[in-house]
């Protein structure tokens, strides 16, 4: 008996000591939790309480002015309301055959045997990831109605003189906004089509319905979810995007919101802060209510149909027609990125945009780039805040979301939602509050106008991605891995960067790719929150395509076009080979 | 009701054959079960009689209408056939109620609104799932989903109904009760089935006739009490609990009356008589089974066959003991009374009859 009295009380006799450290532990944690809460509440409820200021403010931020609802009382306008119309009505025009096109392409890759698919699939999303301002500036010089390549073919084949196409339309604006949702919404629907149980269809069929039957009463019903969720959040960028309506609305005078407010600070003689945050706040409460309709709208609807089949069974033989379907999905990638790409090719080439001839052939263009040093800052700047806020951004994703889904900590609920906020925020509203965030910030903090402005704006705006990139990488481990190396004694930290190293790493290499990405093609806010000396790419190209220098702009463009390619190249053959095996 | 009939019935997957070479018939009103390990097949099978799954050899009849024909390129669509299936996921419709699912297959023949709702009512009743019409699907347990999915199936009067290890995803104990539950209402309703498991237990205590498959092909096709008594070679012999198969020489073959043989064998310090399926030629090399449950302690008497040895282990398992016993023709494994209990290290005299002793090919 005495042999086990002794460990007993000598464990009893320690425990005041153990329990100290862990009290002094827990505080501990007490602090980094808070300093999380301070961090993502500074990138996320600051911006955001003070757009609300800012829209009572008569005057721009920083200078001594009064209070009054002037903003509001514009917002309520005749005109407000043709532009909230525009923008709602562009924005169903593009969702609705997005939608379409995606569920259709979606179809064909995970549902049918056409030739090559995991290929078409690489190939499909591809314009996802290229930066918009790329593809519409492109997309204005193929669509120009006066010199415009496509139609000067048109002109060429035909005799006509006429041009059947002008992009500086509401067709323009759609169309290319339709090009960016089409892949986004595709990657959605692609993986709820691959998570179906195949049984489920299959017992429709044994029920006596038809293939077309099956898919509309079982197949698409299923998915309808889903594809709600899709639309809501396809309908939400669409009223967020900037480019689209930039390039290709401004011109045949359709204003949208986002335009509206980029017009009124930098347009106008001067510049109405008042009413572009006005429409900011605006926009916001509009965000706000959408996302609300949404959970409502899908509460207890989400269906798990997920099997554990390896292969699926369910594949349709499509005969000859595979071959039709495998044309459709080449056909989508040639005009989204060959046609666009090629027209930056040709255009980087030809002394003028527009005028094809063979004396026409220089390299002036490249000596241009190459030797400007303002096009080398850009690149310098943008290189230095995507490789700093990728790796920023998912390192604050990789915290967050490992506190809120592997711990049970106090105030992990109010960092997961903190995190998530910025969802909703679109880039030119997040670039507007910080305007004035910055701004409101005591003297001594020299935020505004350098190029930690447009790096925290990053940060903001690409904390959702990383936090959900990550959740669903811990969601595939075990919560044994870690408990056993918390057990043999790592703390906190070692756990999470051994796992995180061990383990994770593949899907944070994604995820990287991914924020990278979204910091190389970001222009809303960036477009508001550069100053000279801090301009990022996105910014150079806009300006210098303002001063009709469309040559050199394909220039730059191309060689974006080569990083874009590369980066994805490196982030598909991470996904292969890892986070597939992982997640199986 | 209709009849089913497989002919020389193949499927590859590129190089592999999943299926090779299937001859199956089942009468009208049969209850057939395709029993093996997993991978061996059944699946497919099953599959390709729905036409889920188009066969790239032979022939698929069902009721004198060929629904395939992998030589002339024929191929019915499954839902032409008019076969009721459940699936092993029950793929039951989370999107609909209990009544919806069960009505799909009516409301897609465009069957009257009353007569659906009596049909539908009618079906749920035989799985006693009356009471549940208007749940929502998602809130059913695996017992009621599976019960749902069977009334779903019967429904619309098929054919025949197919079933893919239909209780595989329930607990132990529902499964013999449901097991049972629906071999009654087979029964009563004479609709010819097709079930696929991999539990021996289960196929032997539903089926008419099991069909054994091992790696895409049939070993062999029987009455359960056949099939279990008199194996056509060691696989389906070894597929059946853990006999014993002792080596011997068969020295005489005798036809017997009802189509067996008698065979007179000599094994390694043993001899006797056995039956078989067919004459050896003497000097043969047979594998002799002997159930562990039908062999026994001798108590004095010593008929045909006799083994000497020593007890080596000694198992107490409620119902009966099972022990290991070191003979001259080998280790063999005996069940008995669990009153009895003989010590480990005493030497004992194992017996069997010659009905309980079947010689097979080796
Ligand atoms: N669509 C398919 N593609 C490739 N192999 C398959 C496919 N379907 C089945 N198989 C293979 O055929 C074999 C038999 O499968 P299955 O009929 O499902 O077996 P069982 O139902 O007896 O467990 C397995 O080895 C399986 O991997
Ligand atoms: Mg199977």
């Amino acid at each position: 008996m005495s042999e086990i009295v002794a460990p007993l009380q000598a464990g009893r006799a320690e425990r005041p000591a153990s329990a100290g450290l862990w009290s002094r532990w827990a505080s501990g944690r007490g602090i980094g939790v808070l300093a999380i809460i301070l961090l993502l509440s500074f990138l996320t409820i600051y911006p955001f309480a003070m757009l609300f200021y800012g829209s009572l403010h008569s005057t721009p931020p920083g200078m001594a002015g009064e209070y009054n609802l002037n903003g509001y009382r514009q917002l309520l306008s005749k005109e407000a309301l043709g532009i909230l119309l525009n923008t709602v009505g562009i924005s169903l025009g593009k969702t609705i055959p997005s939608l379409t096109l995606a569920v259709f392409l979606a179809w064909i890759i995970a549902r049918t045997d056409t030739p090559c698919r995991d290929k078409l699939e690489v190939l499909i999303t591809l314009p996802f990831f290229i930066p918009p301002i790329l593809t519409a500036m492109a997309w204005a010089m193929l669509g120009n109605p006066q010199v415009g390549l496509l139609n000067q073919l048109f002109k060429w084949a035909t005799g006509v003189n006429y041009s059947p196409i002008n992009v500086y339309s509401w067709g323009g604006v759609v169309w290319h906004m339709v090009q960016y949702s089409t892949p986004f919404l595709f990657l959605f629907i692609v993986d709820v089509f691959r998570a179906m149980d195949p049984a489920l269809e299959e017992s429709s069929r044994m029920c006596g319905a038809s293939r077309l039957r099956t898919f509309g009463g079982i197949t698409l019903m299923l998915m309808l979810p889903a594809l709600t969720n899709a639309f809501i959040l396809s309908f939400i960028r669409g009223m967020e995007n900037f480019e689209s309506p930039l390039f290709f609305g401004a011109p045949a005078k359709i204003t949208v919101i986002t335009t509206e407010m980029y017009n009124s600070i930098n347009h106008h003689a001067t510049p109405d802060y008042q009413y572009a945050t006005a429409i900011g706040f605006g926009v916001m409460i509009l965000m706000f209510a959408l996302v609300i309709a949404q959970w409502r709208l899908l509460r207890g609807r989400s269906f798990t149909t997920v099997t554990g089949k390896g292969y699926s069974p369910s594949v349709m033989k499509l005969g000859k027609w595979r071959w039709a379907t495998f044309g459709f999905c080449v056909l989508f990638f040639f005009i989204t990125v060959v046609l666009p790409v090629s027209q930056l090719f040709i255009g980087s080439f030809f002394r003028f945009f527009g005028f094809y001839q063979w004396d026409m052939l220089t390299l002036e263009h490249y000596r241009a780039v190459f030797s400007s040093s303002e096009i080398w800052r850009a690149i310098s700047n943008t290189m230095l805040l995507g490789l700093g806020g990728a790796t920023l951004t998912m390192a604050l994703g990789a915290v967050v979301a490992y506190i809120s889904v592997r711990t049970k900590w106090r105030g992990r609920r109010v960092i997961d939602a903190l995190a998530w906020l910025p969802w909703m925020m679109p880039g030119m509203v997040l670039g507007i509050g910080f305007l004035w965030a910055f701004a409101m910030l005591p003297g001594p903090i020299p935020i505004y106008g350098t190029i930690w402005a447009l790096l925290l704006a990053y940060l903001a705006l690409g904390t959702p991605v990383a936090t959900r990139v990550m959740t669903g990488a811990y969601a595939q481990l075990s919560f044994d891995l870690e408990e056993c190396s918390r057990v043999h004694g790592a703390s906190f930290f070692q756990t999470l960067s051994r796992i995180l190293v061990a383990l994770a790493w593949p899907s944070f290499a994604v995820g990287w790719v991914l924020t990278f990405f979204g910091i190389m093609r970001e222009l809303s806010a960036s477009v508001l929150l550069y100053s000279v000396g801090s301009e990022v790419l996105s910014v150079v190209l806009m300006k210098l395509w303002a001063n009709g220098l469309a040559e050199q702009v394909s220039v730059i463009g191309l060689m974006m076009m080569l990083l874009v390619i590369l980066f994805r190249y490196v982030q598909i053959k991470i996904l292969q080979r890892y986070v597939t095996t992982l997640g199986v | 009701m209709a009849s089913i009939s497989l002919q020389n019935v193949s499927r590859h997957f590129g190089d592999f054959a999943a299926v090779d070479g299937v001859d199956l018939e089942a009468a009208s009103g049969e209850f057939v079960t395709l029993l093996g390990a997993s991978g061996c097949g059944k699946t497919t099978t099953l599959r390709m009689v729905a036409g889920l799954e188009q066969n790239t050899g032979g022939r698929i009849v069902i009721d004198d209408e060929v629904v395939s024909d992998a030589a002339r390129g024929a191929f019915m669509p499954p839902e032409k056939r008019r076969l009721g299936m459940v699936f092993q996921s029950y793929a039951i419709w989370p999107h609909m109620t209990v009544f919806d699912n069960v009505a799909y297959p009516l409301r897609i023949r465009r069957r009257p609104k009353d007569e659906i709702s009596q049909r539908v009512k009618l079906a749920l009743k035989l799985v006693e799932m009356d009471s549940f019409a208007a749940r929502p699907a998602p809130a059913l347990s695996g017992g009621q989903q599976q019960r749902v999915a069977i009334a779903r199936a019967l429904v619309f009067e098929p054919r025949v109904l197919l079933l893919d290890e239909p209780l595989s995803n329930l607990d132990a104990r529902l499964r013999t009760q449901t097991g049972d539950e629906f071999r009654a209402l087979q029964k009563r309703l004479g609709i010819t089935s097709l079930y696929v498991t991999h539990d021996q237990t289960e196929a032997m205590a539903l089926s008419d006739r099991v069909v054994v498959m091992s790696k895409g092909r049939i070993l062999q096709i029987g009455a359960p009490e056949e099939i279990y008594r008199r194996p056509n070679n060691r696989g389906v012999a070894e597929f059946f609990g853990s006999p014993n198969l002792i080596a011997a020489t068969a020295r005489a073959s005798r036809p017997l009356a009802d189509g067996l043989f008698s065979i007179d064998v000599e094994g390694d310090g043993w001899s006797g008589q056995c039956q078989a399926s067919e004459g050896f030629s003497p000097g043969t090399v047979v594998s002799v089974m002997l159930r562990p449950e039908n062999m026994r302690i001798s108590d004095g008497d010593a008929p045909a066959m006799s083994w000497k040895g020593e007890v080596t282990a000694s198992v107490f398992r409620g119902a009966q003991r099972s022990l290991s016993v070191k003979t001259a023709a080998g280790p063999l494994n005996v069940d008995i009374s669990a009153f009895a209990h003989p010590a480990v290290g005493s030497n004992i005299t194992l017996v069997a009859d010659e009905a309980a002793a079947w010689a097979m090919a080796t």
